[in-house]
């Protein structure tokens, strides 16, 4: 399969398929991707996203499928951050994105990337001394070194401790304003759900579900759910009356009620505790995730899934 | 990507290999460290040789080439390729052959950093000579270091991990080592293993450099050898660059045996070759024994005995020049690639080229004076001064010892005389060269 250049400027995969003898871990996934988007490739781990991921780099060659990327050459206007690519133990930050930016002809330059990824601190020291975060940082950076129009990021935030993860996070929502098409990969809802303006859910190698996080949400049929802490227990036949509620349980002054309608349930609620003069000490509303979505689509919690990134 | 950008990319990927090599302690103990810890082991092994490791300088550059190749090479490409960098690499626009050419010569240049400090070293600790032919010598290093590095590029396809290049390491390496003449001197070996050493391109390996580093002839009529470790080590690299994986998560599995049949087939091939043209044949221990003749003992050589150049026994012409030395060419030449004369055993060549001197005086050949004259001048051009006297001294003093040709049939010298006789007479010739080194004899008798 060779890389077309797409008139309309994106990123097509289309009908790409892939499989490890009897394991298929990509089939018939399609997707768009336009420049200065974030889409998002969401999946448990051994769902096929780095499958799919390594297909449009050309590290995989797909039975099946085509990918177009518009307008360039596919490695020299793709960047990527892929989860098993290291460098040796005593390369320095500077040395590394060195070495990298001398095989492009228009590289970014070195000293710039590491003030833009925040290594200066580190870009002299060698590589085996720096934290996760500071080396998730400096691969972000060497997926930079050829100015990709193209950004593919696969777990990017994948073992980093919160600080990290938050740092870094903001680093790639900024990638928007730059109109750069980026793929980013992720088990991790929230983060999907924050960053991206659209994406798929793939499972088994098929994408189950795709469009942006909020639609995705508003379309999924699992409800809201409520969690009460009142000064006296919430009376059941209080629970019962209120219109939209679809279960709910009792422990003590706490309580849980789920619904549909979750706006119309607090007012309710509110009104029924004034009535009974019980005080209200605390309310929380938890609206559908894309987790809920993904059990909708698949009928299987998420936590069910092991871990493991390979096809 | 252009050719220009291409090459730039790839000068600084070996800039940077080279530097990370002296960054990490282990490159450096097993490159540098090693190699000086086996020369002081030589040195205290190898205690009969006069100075200290002439003669055992080729084993011991085969060696470090050796551990560079089985270990170093594939270790480091094993390792990066494990921690995912051949995988980043795959992502650049170059193809991944040219950083692994990049890698191959990085490694070549710390091996001959590494010969160039033992050759120094020893010259330094040992008083050991230093090579008589230097170029030649970087030129059969080259050829030798490739054929191994070939097959280190091999041991990293093969090889899952690094624990894995260790244990396939140490198969190419110690048999090589052990059975191959590189570690154990081939007379030391069993007869069976010095025939096994013909199908190794460790012992072609250490007759190669050690030529360049001993012999004034150098290279000459090692072609055998060259061709040898070009063919093992092409196969080789062939075999190891069409089996390289940049991805550690990909298993090697059945479709390498073929492959890797074609690079063993290579070592079947020159064995064979070898045995068919007369190569592999058993190298006895006595080979070395005119390297403990000592100065006192040459020293102590008469030469009141002899009979004089023009005589009728042992007659030797002057040097030769002009329509003489036209005359004799043709007999110069094909003593030049007399066999016997060509034995791996340098002083049981030089035993068998003074015979032709012998033979031809004792059969009152019409030329032996001149042919006389022949062997003396083949023999100073074959040998350094150091080592043909001592060659000579051995002969005059052992004149029992190795073997004499009694007949040449191939130089039109067919006739028998008896074997004591030809050795009085080779002693004889032996000594009025030998007064000629020393300054004991004039050129002219």
């Amino acid at each position: 399969m060779n890389p077309q250049a797409d008139p309309g400027g994106r990123l097509c995969v289309r009908n790409l398929s892939k499989r490890y003898g009897a394991v298929e871990a990509a089939s018939g996934v399609s997707f768009e991707v336009d420049p200065g988007e974030i889409f998002g490739l969401l999946g448990p781990n051994g769902a096929g996203k780095t499958t799919v991921l390594e297909c449009i780099l050309g590290l995989r060659r797909p039975d099946s499928g085509e990918v177009l990327i518009g307008g360039s050459d596919r490695r020299a206007g793709v960047g990527a951050l892929m989860q098993s690519g290291g460098l040796q133990d005593k390369v320095t930050p500077r040395e590394a994105l060195g070495l990298f930016a001398s095989f492009y002809p228009d590289a970014a330059a070195p000293a710039d990337l590491i003030e833009r990824f925040g290594i200066g601190e580190k870009a002299d020291e060698p590589f085996d001394s720096l934290s996760a975060g500071q080396r998730q940082r400096l691969f972000l950076a060497i997926a930079f070194v050829n100015n990709p129009s193209l950004l593919i990021l696969d777990e990017p935030t994948a073992g980093l401790d919160a600080n990290a993860r938050r740092s870094l996070s903001s680093l790639v929502a900024g990638l928007r304003e730059s109109g750069r098409a980026v793929i980013l990969s992720t088990h991790d809802m929230e983060e999907a759900e924050r960053l991206c303006d659209r994406i798929a859910i793939i499972d088994h190698g098929r994408i189950v579900a795709s469009g942006s996080p909020a639609v995705l949400v508003a379309a999924s049929r699992a409800p809201s759910r409520v969690d009460v802490r009142t000064e006296r227990p919430l009376s059941e036949a209080l629970a019962r009356a209120i219109p939209g509620v679809t279960g709910f349980g009792v422990a003590g002054n706490a309580c849980w009620v789920e619904t549909r309608d979750a706006g119309g349930v607090v007012t309710a609620l509110v009104r029924g505790l004034g009535a009974e003069g019980n005080a209200l000490l605390e309310i929380r509303v938890r609206r559908p995730s894309l987790e809920d979505v993904f059990v909708e689509v698949t009928g299987r919690r998420w936590s069910e899934e092991g871990e493991g990134t390979g096809p | 990507m252009t050719g220009g950008t291409e090459t730039r990319g790839l000068l600084r990927h070996l800039s940077l290999t080279l530097r990370l090599n002296f960054r990490s302690r282990q490159p450096v103990i097993y490159g540098f460290v090693m190699p000086v810890l086996f020369l002081l082991a030589f040195g205290g092994i190898f205690r009969d040789d006069t100075p200290l490791l002439t003669h055992e300088m080729g084993q011991l550059l085969t060696i470090s080439v050796l551990g560079g190749a089985c270990f170093g090479l594939p270790t480091a490409l094993v390792s990066e390729r494990e921690r995912g960098l051949w995988r980043r690499y795959r992502l650049l626009p170059t193809g991944t052959g040219g950083l692994l050419v990049s890698t191959v010569v990085a490694r070549l240049v710390l091996l001959t950093l590494a010969a160039a400090m033992q050759i120094a070293l020893a010259r330094l600790v040992y008083g050991t000579p230093l090579p008589l032919n230097p170029g030649q010598l970087l030129f059969a290093f080259m050829c030798v270091a490739g054929a191994f590095l070939g097959l280190g590029l091999v041991v990293a396809a093969v090889a899952d991990d690094v624990p894995a290049v260790q244990a396939l390491g140490q198969c190419v390496f110690l048999p090589m080592i052990m059975l191959g003449g590189v570690g154990v001197p081939l007379a030391a070996l069993p007869r069976w293993a010095q025939t096994a050493a013909g199908f190794m391109p460790g012992r072609y390996a250490v007759e190669l450099l050690q030529r360049t580093i001993s012999d004034p002839r150098g290279l000459s009529g090692m072609g055998f050898d060259l061709a040898a470790l070009v063919c093992i080590g092409a196969a080789a690299a062939a075999v190891g660059a069409r089996l390289f994986r940049w991805d550690a998560g990909v298993r090697v599995g059945s479709a390498a045996l073929g492959p890797a049949a074609l690079a063993l087939g290579a070592w079947i091939a020159v064995g064979v070759a070898a045995a068919a043209t007369g190569r592999v044949k058993p190298v006895d221990m006595q080979e070395s024994d005119y390297r403990a003749v000592t100065r006192a003992e040459i020293r102590a050589i008469t030469y009141d005995d002899l009979p004089g150049d023009s005589e009728f026994v042992t007659r030797l012409s002057p040097p030769l020049s002009g329509a003489a030395a036209e005359h004799m060419a043709g007999f110069r030449e094909e003593l030049g690639a007399w066999a016997p004369g060509l034995d791996p055993d340098r002083g049981q060549a030089a035993r068998s080229l003074l015979s032709v001197a012998a033979i031809a005086d004792l059969s009152v050949d019409p030329r032996e004076a001149e042919i006389a004259r022949v062997v003396l001048d083949t023999l100073r051009a074959r040998y350094g001064r150091e080592e043909l006297e001592r060659i000579l001294a051995w002969i005059i003093l052992s004149p029992a010892a190795g073997a004499v040709a009694t007949s040449a049939p191939e130089l039109g010298l067919a006739r028998h005389p008896p074997e004591a006789v030809v050795r009085q007479r080779v002693q004889l010739y032996a000594k009025k060269l030998l007064g000629r080194l020393v300054g004991a004899l004039s050129e002219r008798g």
